[in-house]
């Protein structure tokens, strides 16, 4: 029976065709990519080998640490918040509409269905200023807050809190979801004696619900993170990374870089990075959450 | 019995108010599970509104106004004018053949990395794992320049190569942690009974994952009916275009833009996934929370 | 062995897939830098090719592509590593095209031209253009000539009692009195970033005179001097001051031009391919009561009202490998292109008009007019920069009219950014 289990050519049938498609299309051309980090330049211009130039070029490049910057703290708001919140949803299924929670549920998941080119429409007219106030300055208008109508997707700073605030809302029903599952799975009986004790609320939800259910959030979080720190469609859709370049992630600097200064081999760094900061970011919470659990 | 009235009415009223308070104090919850759900709900109706609307109402009416009389030929015009019916058969005609290379790989890979005995097991998983944290971007001229030496630039399968590919590190990695709470008991008797490895995988461990296949291929669906960057840059002909960067040719347009074609392009564009959505999101919510918990 | 039927497979594919790629003989491949080939320009290309395949009977096929232009330059630099470049292709910045030219992927036109006899057809102020953008060389088709300036609203200037500015003084004095009257006294698309840049051109123009940007391409003049600065500053205080309406950035081109269009707006920096539009019967403001005037004056400026702001538009270059057969249908397009743009489109070009249409509206017709007697002519702010130095350029002028970033150090990071 081992045998069956250990027949190598099995292996190849099952693995081969699939390990073969992705070393072409994937493994490889990264490979292709890291060689181009030796270079600088462009097909068009032709390549120049510079050795490590273009990793001493990152260390004096403000435009590269200030998208760094900003793609780590977008990755942070926007996935603890999408995390966060798909938390308090799912408690908020879990302890407080039970049964009826599955039309909820599947309401709440809907955003992250939808393209994100119409969604960025959307997001773009409700905070719109001109040619004519969208929703949320007409609010503010209509209550007296005149002083707070502004643009909001033409200054960095709130240029920032609607693009997380789209994204938080647009997958914290798909994180709502999961979290879900693990709630229904704590026994009854756990809670039950939690209950005796005596702790409820708040404190039930603190020190017993969340511990429970904590390796799942840490799988949600790196799963989360890995698309916020690579986020592209987003932001393209509502700021282009501007005004200026003030909301510009990696991604973005990446396409600006390789495509319109022609500096293939320094964009090529420059999306290592990326890949980097993401392998980084996911150890750092595996190393973190394994320290939280023992 | 006493007949009269009030003293039932004085008896109940305590049991009344205390639910009454009840109600009360579950009153703000009840109201923010409106909120929530109106601001997922909103946006649907906001396309499929939008999309209705004749194009003065972009420039003259708010955004939230509800239209002022149904442009139905909008729709018309997305599918004709707009080749939003070419653009919807080339979308079907990548995404689908994707979806079920994809499937088929995912889950036999899954299946060999993780009930099958063999030294790189691991190494291979991690592998696969790798390709969650690369951008897209990294291999863009690489796979540029080798689909135009291989002539597959301008051809439906470099979008089902690219597709496929970036979709198998989810599809394994989702579909291993399920298998890593498989009884592997049931593999064992079955092949104790006689089973080849083949037979196993397509009797018992197949049948064993439909909930996590159909999760998996809704996720994948998702991704790959929404993608722009991959098909904008592979394929160039208009009459090769996917619905997606179909769509950019009314949003992007220098010039005066047609709002409600572009809203019912739009609608054309969601309505799929609203379907496949609504049909499948049990399986797929299950499948997709049994994936999170076991892996 | 199952190893081997999957590789089968993939070479099976592979052999397939060759079934669909295309042929690049007998072939004009038109790149638009337009989501959609057939809008416009690119749409009246087609039409042309298509009547001058059917005339010459040149058996060659002619297919047209488009690229939003966001994507643009992503796209050609796709193409161009790949050596897949179309026959005739759209290309945003002049350095580029100069480039493209030095690897061979870019035709001088000069030579083709003179191949196929028509370059007696382009009028001789677009070829000195041309030459100046393409480094001494002539590289694109002027399918457009463009002349900017400030398009004005003939009634908002009445009605306030305002003279037209010939001083940059006097423009922001009759700004001033359109903002207490309530009127936006510039549209502006912040979110293009290009028409903002343009005005610190027209103001560094008018101070240091039409050749200011090829003294700082040559390194004898620095962004970093006074004037320069003090340009910078002007248009931050127009942002400032609220002139260009509220949330500059987040304007598209289509809602500042229709804000000007819906006489919403006193003045609109633009070229004249915005005929097309003032012309079309969208346009609120009748298109008698649409003025154009040239950048004002600056205080101790060298250069005079009579230097233009003049352009080709996007470059449009033919690929150096074109198929020849090509040759008699790309001849009779270009020696028509003059003609049918004006005609069809109210589109000044760089090709000579043998026939001026009847029914060409005062504006154009005054528009030609200034076309043809200007003095001199500059390019654009970022016509002589590196693709990165446009790039600063261009995403910092957000952040100095919003006043995020102080003119000092908007000079300085272009400064840093020249070569």
């Amino acid at each position: 029976m081992q045998g069956t289990l250990r027949d190598w050519r099995a292996v190849l049938v099952f693995v081969g065709p699939a390990l073969l498609l992705y070393t072409l299309i994937l493994l490889i051309p990264i490979i292709w990519s890291l060689g181009y980090t030796l270079f600088s330049g462009s097909v068009i211009t032709g390549f120049k080998f510079v050795g490590l130039g273009n990793f001493v070029q990152l260390t004096q490049d403000q435009k590269f640490q200030s998208a760094l910057w900003f793609g780590t703290k977008y990755a942070l708001v926007v996935s603890s918040g999408q995390v966060v919140l798909g938390l308090l949803l799912a408690l908020l299924y879990a302890f407080y509409l039970r049964k009826t929670s599955v039309l909820v549920r599947t309401i709440v998941f809907l955003p992250a269905v939808l393209p994100t080119v119409a969604v960025g429409q959307m997001f773009a007219k409700l905070f719109a200023i001109a040619p004519q106030y969208g929703l949320v300055n007409s609010l503010l208008h209509r209550v007296g807050l005149d002083s707070l109508v502004q643009a909001w997707l033409g200054q960095a700073g709130t240029a920032f809190w609607v693009i997380a605030a789209m994204d938080i809302w647009k997958a914290m029903g798909f994180y709502a979801v999961l979290l879900y599952a693990g709630l229904v799975e704590i026994p009854e009986e756990v809670l039950e004696a939690a209950r005796l004790d005596g702790a409820k609320g708040w404190n039930l939800a603190r020190f017993v619900v969340v511990p429970l259910i904590f390796p799942i959030m840490i799988s949600s979080l790196i799963f989360s993170l890995n698309g916020t720190l690579k986020v592209f469609d987003s932001i393209m859709a509502l700021t282009g990374g501007g005004p200026g370049t003030s909301t510009m992630p990696l991604t973005l600097y990446f396409q600006k870089v390789a495509f319109t200064y022609s500096d293939y081999g320094y964009g090529s760094t420059v999306a290592l990075m990326l890949a980097l900061q993401s392998l980084i970011v996911t150890l750092l919470i595996f190393r973190r959450a394994r320290k939280d659990v023992t | 019995m006493n007949k009269t009235v009030a003293p039932s009415r004085v008896t109940q009223s305590p049991k009344a108010s205390s639910r009454f308070s009840k109600w009360l104090s579950n009153l703000p919850l009840t109201l923010l599970v409106l909120l929530i759900v109106f601001l997922a709900l909103y946006p649907v109706f906001w396309i499929y509104m939008s999309s209705l609307k004749g194009n003065l109402e972009f420039t003259t009416y708010q955004m939230w106004a509800l239209p002022q009389s149904l442009h139905w030929e909008n729709y018309l015009r997305a599918w004709t004018e707009g080749h939003m019916s070419t653009y919807f058969v080339n979308s079907l005609l990548a995404v689908f053949p994707s979806l079920l290379i994809v499937i088929l790989l995912g889950v036999s890979t899954a299946f060999g990395i993780e009930i099958m005995q063999w030294r790189y097991k691991d190494t291979t998983a991690l592998l696969f794992l790798v390709g969650i944290m690369v951008p897209i971007q990294v291999v863009l001229l690489p796979l540029f320049t080798t689909f135009y030496k291989l002539h597959l630039l301008d051809t439906r399968l470099s979008l089902i190569l690219v597709y496929v590919t970036f979709g198998l590190p989810l599809t394994v990695f989702f579909l291993t942690g399920y298998f890593k709470t498989f009884s592997r008991e049931i593999i064992e008797a079955a092949i104790v009974d006689g089973a080849s490895i083949y037979q196993v995988f397509f009797k018992v461990a197949l049948p064993m994952v439909t909930n996590a296949v159909v999760t998996v291929a809704v996720v994948q669906f998702f991704f790959m009916w929404n993608d722009l960057l991959v098909s904008l840059t592979f394929i160039n002909n208009p009459d090769l275009r996917t619905v997606q960067s179909g769509l950019l040719s009314f949003v992007g347009q220098y010039g005066q833009r047609d709002w409600g074609p572009t809203f019912a392009s739009v609608a054309l564009s969601v309505t799929p996934t609203l379907i496949v959505y609504l049909v499948l999101n049990q399986m797929v919510m299950k499948g997709m929370a049994a994936g999170a918990v076991k892996g | 062995m199952n190893k081997r039927v999957g590789i089968a497979a993939v070479l099976a594919l592979l052999g397939l897939s060759g079934l669909f790629a295309l042929a690049q003989n007998n072939k004009i491949t038109y790149l638009a830098n337009d989501a959609d080939p057939t809008s416009g320009r690119h749409g009246l290309f087609g039409r042309l090719a298509q009547e001058c395949i059917k005339q010459t009977g040149a058996g060659i096929t002619y297919e047209a592509q488009g690229i939003p232009q966001t994507d643009l330059r992503q796209k050609l630099q796709l193409l161009a590593a790949s050596n897949s470049l179309p026959t005739i292709f759209p290309v945003d910045e002049p350095s580029f095209v100069t480039q493209l030219y030095k690897n061979g992927q870019v035709a001088d036109l000069e030579e083709v031209f003179k191949k196929l006899g028509i370059l007696d057809k382009v009028s001789p102020a677009a070829l000195v253009l041309q030459k100046s953008i393409g480094g001494g060389k002539f590289l694109s088709l002027p399918l457009e000539l463009n002349i900017e300036g400030f398009w004005y609203n003939k009634k908002l200037f009445a009605a306030q009692g305002l003279n037209v500015p010939v001083t940059w003084d006097q423009m922001m004095a009759a700004a001033e009195k359109f903002k207490a009257a309530g009127i936006q006294p510039f549209a502006a698309s912040g979110d293009q970033k290009w028409p903002l840049t343009r005005l610190i051109n027209g103001y560094v123009a008018r101070k240091y005179g039409p050749d200011v940007m090829e003294r700082v391409a040559s390194g004898e003049l620095k962004v970093t001097d006074a004037g320069f600065v003090e340009a910078a500053k002007a248009i931050q205080d127009m942002g400032k001051k609220g002139y260009f309406g509220q949330g500059v950035n987040t304007v598209d081109y289509q809602t500042a031009l229709d804000t000007f269009m819906q006489g919403k707006a006193a003045m609109f920096y633009m070229g004249s391919w915005a005929l097309r539009d003032f012309n079309d019967p969208k346009n609120k403001v009748d298109i008698n009561n649409v003025g154009f005037l040239n950048f004002p004056v600056v205080r101790g400026g060298k250069g005079s009202i009579n230097d233009w702001s003049i352009n080709t538009g996007i470059g449009v270059v033919l690929n150096a490998k074109y198929d020849t057969a090509a040759d008699p249908v790309l001849k009779c397009v270009l020696s028509n292109w003059g003609d049918r743009a004006l005609a069809e489109m109210g589109q000044i070009s760089g090709f000579k008009v043998t026939k001026t249409p009847a029914n060409l509206s005062p504006l154009t017709k005054a528009t030609l007019q200034k076309l043809n007697t200007a003095k001199s002519a500059y390019l654009w702010f970022e016509g002589k920069m590196s693709a990165k130095a446009a790039a600063v350029a261009t995403d910092n002028v957000q952040l100095l009219v919003t006043g995020d970033m102080t003119p000092e150090n908007y000079m300085a990071e272009l400064q840093k950014a020249l070569p």
